[in-house]
């Protein structure tokens, strides 16, 4: 009997060890595509940085922070490989960005990680405690998209925020955009959408309720609400890149707002019946940033202005429906009908990073007081 | 073990064995070095950061404080918080205390086969079992799936996004809280003491009721703290079965942490939560010794 007992207290003292250890989910725009083999677009050769970046003393080693999956995959093949080659540097790398951990390394002095790709809420002013101010000396500024290269930060790639639908849901009605989702009558079905205030719940409404894209910003949230609270009961809200894959995959919902890569992966790799809608995307980017206080710095600046480089800057498209943000830089044939910045038409809108930065308070709490309530 | 103890007591070195005890002493000092380091250190840290960081500047260290009073939906929040956490107890209790009781008057073998079903949805991880109750809630999932199928029904039935599926992600997690306390409580009941409650004329149930249940008093309560406490920082069940209106508090400090880099609000949201939970404790003390609610899951 009484070895039953201690059995039993021990266990209880054991689950509770157990329970503190819960797991969270990732919010990143992570794909799933194939990785298509294609000739890379060879051009011609200028003895700089782009084509023949210096060599990197012997031993360095540069940690290098993606969203992993597919989506590290296709940016190690299109650039960590290639230019570990040309100058002798080593990847280290890590799976698991997060704004989180570059503010504790920083804050605690122990920064690790040299290169981080992050999503389009940071590398801002309001983060100039946190990062290195880029080297604009190295990198080609003039090249890149209009407003996707700031203090701290350049995009490295680009994507699009769509409007996916499943076509068995929709038996063969073709949504045209945001106006469409909100209109459950003539489109039946549950509606997906990212469960963050700043991830286009906002631009998406005020979208489908006729403001047009260049008059977004700022935003006029009582609007937005009162065109979310149309179809608030249809809505499903996802927190990762692989459940808004499925969700619309699955046909649990029969539209959602989705990241270009993830709706090509539900028709491509997991071949199911979605289609994605180009018109009233909101193009975006991730970004390179550089932690304060890292050793390594100019080595990293030296690789972020590679990977930028018109030679360069495209290479992962040939493994993800991702696109370059170098605006001469050429995408792989084989995906270049699947980007976003291929996909640009006068519906499309731009997220206004700044002015959503300095109002994350109060979209947050009108986001929560709208989805609580 | 109470013959192990009263020789023990006899010989004297309960009593007289004072360099002993503390020479034994000695191996909780990691314990308690690891515990400093590693709860109570960042738990200042963390009520301090909840009055010293701020995203604008301000001489008014109860900002974030004020902020989030001001906020309706935090409020809204962590009351749901509290609700569903006394909502998941109850629920836990309903189910375990039961079961708790069928395994202490089968067999010991019996028992164990019974302690073993309660533990084994542990030796997965909780992110999976969520996911799993997903597959199996949602619209397509296979209980709707095979209702459409049969045209039993012809719209799915509401099981995912509701508050049900919160209960049924979060009861299966917590189950094993409430079940073990419980049990152990009910093991230190002397058996002989409800047949004498019948042999002087007492029905089953009133035996039941007069006897049993006051004795195993300590259990419910031990096994209800802890699953009440536990519940309280769930989030992604809430997140993945729940609808918005089953927002948990945690899901706000999890976004305010990743998301918006906001630790002064994630830190005072901590503290609250904390705080609350304490005063609950608190309460809970005036009615009963919390050392024989927690004294129950140490006895052996």
């Amino acid at each position: 009997m009484t070895s039953w007992r201690r059995l039993s207290s021990t266990l209880v003292a054991g689950l509770i060890l157990v329970a503190a250890c819960g797991g969270g989910a990732s919010t990143a725009p992570t794909g799933t595509p194939p990785a298509s083999v294609a000739p890379a677009t060879a051009t011609p050769a200028a003895a700089d940085l782009c084509t023949a970046p210096p060599k990197a003393p012997a031993g360095t080693t540069l940690t290098f922070v993606s969203y992993g999956g597919a989506y590290q995959k296709a940016q190690r093949q299109g650039w960590l490989e290639p230019y570990a080659a040309l100058t002798g540097v080593t990847f280290q790398e890590s799976e698991d960005s997060s704004n989180a951990t570059i503010k504790a390394q920083v804050e605690s002095g122990q920064v690790s990680w040299d290169i981080v790709d992050v999503g389009n809420d940071f590398g801002l002013d309001a983060n100039a405690a946190l990062l290195e101010p880029l080297d604009y000396t190295k990198i080609h500024k003039d090249e890149i998209l209009p407003g996707f290269a700031g203090t701290y930060r350049v995009a490295d790639i680009t994507y699009g925020v769509v409007l996916a639908y499943n076509t068995d849901k929709l038996a063969g009605q073709v949504p045209q955009g945001w106006a469409d989702y909100f209109d459950t009558a003539k489109f039946p079905g549950k509606r997906g959408m990212w469960d963050y205030s700043a991830g286009g719940i906002f631009e998406v409404a005020l979208l489908a309720d006729g403001v047009k894209p260049t008059d977004l910003y700022p935003l006029d949230i009582p609007r937005a609400v009162a065109k979310l609270d149309t179809i608030k009961n249809d809505m499903v809200f996802w927190g990762s890149g692989a459940e808004s894959q499925d969700l619309i995959g699955k046909g649990e919902v029969s539209m959602t707002l989705i990241w270009n890569g993830r709706g090509y992966s539900a028709k491509h790799i997991d071949n199911k019946p979605v289609e994605i809608q180009w018109n009233d995307q909101i193009v975006t980017a991730d970004y390179f940033v550089v932690p304060k206080g890292t050793p390594n710095k100019d080595q990293a600046m030296n690789f972020i202005a590679w990977a930028t480089c018109k030679e360069n800057n495209a290479a992962p498209s040939k493994y993800i429906p991702y696109g370059p943000t170098n605006t001469l830089s050429k995408a792989d044939p084989s995906t270049v009908a699947e980007l976003s910045v291929s996909n640009i038409n006068d519906t499309t809108a731009y997220f206004d990073d700044a002015w959503i930065v300095d109002n994350a308070q109060a979209l947050e709490d009108a986001y929560q007081e709208w989805k609580t309530k | 073990m109470r013959q192990a103890r009263l020789t023990a007591e006899r010989s004297g070195r309960r009593l007289g064995g004072g360099p002993i005890i503390n020479r034994w002493a000695l191996l909780a000092v990691p314990a308690i070095v690891f515990l400093i380091a590693f709860f109570l250190a960042p738990l200042v840290a963390v009520s301090l950061r909840s009055v010293t960081e701020f995203p604008k500047p301000t001489t008014d260290i109860f900002a974030n404080y004020e902020r989030f009073a001001a906020s309706a939906s935090n409020v809204r929040v962590l009351a749901n918080t509290f609700w569903v956490a006394v909502l998941s107890t109850v629920v836990c209790l309903a189910l375990g205390y039961p079961y708790a009781y069928l395994m202490n008057i089968v067999r010991p073998r019996i028992a164990g086969l019974l302690l073993i079903a309660v533990l084994l949805p542990f030796w997965s991880s909780l992110l999976v079992r969520t996911y799993a109750w997903q597959v199996i809630l949602r619209d397509t999932g296979i209980i709707n799936t095979f209702l459409l199928d049969m045209h039993w029904v012809e719209e799915p039935l509401p099981l995912i996004r509701t508050t049900l599926g919160v209960m049924l992600g979060m009861s299966q997690i917590l189950l094993p809280f409430m079940v073990l306390p419980l049990y152990a409580s009910m093991r230190r009941i002397d058996p002989e003491l409800t047949k004498a409650a019948a042999n002087l004329g007492a029905r089953p149930f009133t035996a039941f009721r007069r006897v049993f249940l006051p004795l195993s008093m300590p259990g419910v309560l031990a096994g209800s703290l802890l699953v009440f406490v536990l519940a309280l920082g769930f989030y992604i069940t809430p997140a993945l079965l729940g609808s918005p209106k089953d927002t948990m508090i945690s899901q706000f400090i999890a976004s305010a942490v990743q998301q918006r880099l906001d630790w002064g609000i994630a830190s005072t949201m901590g503290v609250i939560l904390l705080a609350l939970a304490l005063i609950v404790l608190f309460v809970a003390s005036r009615f009963v010794r919390l050392r024989d609610v927690y004294g129950s899951l140490e006895e052996s």
